[in-house]
């Protein structure tokens, strides 16, 4: 894991695309969230939709290429507690993904999609900045409320 | 903690019924583990497991996703997974997902132990 300060309160951290990492991604999320006055349990909460979203990406961005690199970067403003992340990997919007009828999805024994849905169940605000010419790298950023 | 620590799964059997035992954080990193601990009890042709969640701190969609993939096909044979002894922030995830309509869920082992028993 690297660390950059940006001239701004932002950190940033990157972390090789392979799931070994998720534990430390959640856990530095999880310091974050707290030192911002989070409960633990919003914490939690948020750590698990930042696993979520790093899962998706090593796996249907990455292909599970290890190779790849995921960057995280964690801010606020006067309002959100504001993580993104960052990659170069296919774009991939999962805001295009249509929300599913939780009791019918579960009822038919549907593997995968969940973690959309845990990631939109817990944030408050969420967006997607696909690369473009200007920046080559995809953006997922996921806000919730400051407590 | 160490890398094997982080996740793991002790088995026992009563009465024809698997126990499994989880303890630390199943995640994509962890969930294949525990994917291929159930395959090989249904593949030694036992279909009722009851998951003691006692000792698991952290579970996302991947862990959940265990369970999803293996329920049709237990209870196509007349089994089930039974869960108990989740902690409350174990629990959560299960509950925003609205899992509790698909599975049991009970407070103790001895609970989910009973509804096997009653369900035979």
């Amino acid at each position: 894991m690297q660390k950059k300060n940006r001239h701004n309160n932002a950190s940033d951290f990157v972390f090789s695309a392979d799931f070994k990492n998720l534990e430390k991604i959640r856990s530095l999320i999880k310091h974050h969230a707290f030192k911002s006055g989070f409960n633990e349990r919003d914490s939690d909460k948020i750590a698990l939709a930042v696993d979520e979203a790093c899962t998706n990406l090593i796996r249907y961005s990455f292909n599970m290429d290890n190779n790849q690199k995921i960057k995280i970067s964690i801010d606020k403003d006067d309002k959100f507690f504001i993580v993104n992340i960052f990659d170069s990997g296919k774009p991939f919007n999962p805001l295009n993904i249509p929300k599913p009828n939780i009791k019918e999805y579960l009822l038919k024994y549907k593997k995968g999609g969940l973690g959309i849905f845990i990631i939109r169940s817990v944030m408050d605000e969420i967006e997607y900045v696909p690369s473009n010419n200007r920046n080559p790298q995809n953006t997922l950023i996921l806000k919730k409320l400051l407590a | 903690m160490s890398e094997k620590n982080k996740f793991s799964v002790s088995i026992s059997e009563i009465d024809g019924i698997k126990l499994l035992y989880l303890s630390g954080f199943l995640d994509a990193h962890t969930a294949p583990l525990l994917e291929n601990k159930i395959s090989e009890i249904i593949r030694a042709g036992e279909n009722k497991i009851l998951v003691n969640f006692k000792d698991l701190d952290y579970i996302s969609s991947a862990g959940l996703g265990v369970f999803m993939a293996f329920i049709e096909e237990l209870r196509q044979s007349g089994g089930d997974i039974k869960m108990a002894e989740m902690k409350p922030r174990v629990f959560t995830i299960f509950d925003l997902l609205g899992f509790p309509l698909l599975f049991d869920i009970e407070k103790t082992e001895q609970d989910a132990f009973l509804k096997f028993k009653s369900s035979i």
